[in-house]
């Protein structure tokens, strides 16, 4: 059974063939590029929603910080593109692999603290240490919060991966509950049908959340150092 | 938990680096936000000649000494 539960989050491979690739650069294909002035309502639609997601982003970023823009709506419109096309019944979704969400995590944070370091050495430097700390208590604070900062690419990275994980594999456990138990009691079943509709609609919720939640804390790094 | 066979991780982290930070940029790169059309005002940017800087009733040709 335990072979059986995880066997959706095996990367896939066709005959030795890593499809994953094709997989992963999927999302691409639904972005279609603006090529008029006014173009159909896909690609104006996608312009006006990352219009939305820039302006609400780049508010609190000083100009230095807004020059990750691109890098910022690219990264929560892959997250969350590839979250719902997980949702899809038999898909694989690449988030739930640690690999990738490490490999996005941290030359993401790595780049926000190196650019801190070079431009604003001494405000870098201080985040270590917390205003109004009582003097006998610094050396630990700062063994303390260095520990907190080399843990944020981490927790970034694993925080997708669990979440993502768990949903995809509440749904697998409810759904296999639900169809077993339609043989021997139906109203058990229909019950289990009603929890697995409501599990759906959160995981919706939660693979566009935890696309928010990740580029917003990419960003909130991003404006510790600028 | 097969997310721990580390054997898949590079071609992963391969495909996903190639496609973050080089495909989808390249298609949100395009998104362009031109600002709204609106009428320019209208400037003339021809200057007077010396002769016009000043005008004086007395060059207008009808006014001139008939000849």
């Amino acid at each position: 059974m335990n072979e059986n539960l995880f066997s959706s989050f095996i990367t896939p491979t066709m005959m030795g063939l890593p499809i994953v690739i094709l997989i992963i650069m999927f999302p691409t294909l639904l972005f279609p590029i603006p090529t008029r002035l006014i173009n159909n309502r896909l690609v104006s639609a996608q312009q006006w929603l990352a219009q939305l997601i820039l302006k609400q982003m780049m508010m609190m970023h000083s100009p230095k910080g807004r020059t990750w823009a691109l890098m910022l709506i690219s990264l929560i419109m892959f997250i969350g593109s590839t979250n719902l096309l997980g949702l899809l019944p038999h898909s694989f979704t690449p988030t739930t692999q640690l690999s990738m969400n490490l490999g996005m995590a941290i030359p993401l944070w790595a780049g926000a603290v190196i650019t801190g370091f070079r431009y604003k050495t001494k405000a870098s430097l201080a985040h270590f240490l917390p205003q109004g700390t009582p003097v006998p208590l610094i050396p630990m604070l700062v063994i303390i919060e260095t520990i907190s900062l080399f843990i944020q690419p981490m927790a970034l990275a694993v925080r997708l991966t669990a979440n993502i994980t768990a949903g995809h594999l509440l749904m697998h456990l409810i759904g296999g509950a639900a169809l077993a138990l339609i043989s021997i009691s139906p109203t058990t079943a229909l019950i289990t049908f009603i929890i697995l509709i409501l599990l759906t609609i959160l995981e919706f919720a939660v693979a566009l959340i935890q696309a928010y939640v990740f580029t917003l804390l990419v960003s909130l790094y991003l404006h510790d150092n600028t | 938990m097969p997310q721990l066979d580390t054997s898949t991780w590079l071609v992963t982290i391969i495909a996903m680096i190639l496609m973050l930070f080089i495909l989808i940029q390249l298609k949100f790169h395009k998104y362009s936000y031109p600002l709204s059309p609106a009428p320019k005002t209208f400037k003339s940017t021809s200057f007077p000649t010396p002769w016009e800087t000043k005008w004086t009733k007395i060059y207008s040709p009808l006014l001139l000494p008939q000849q």
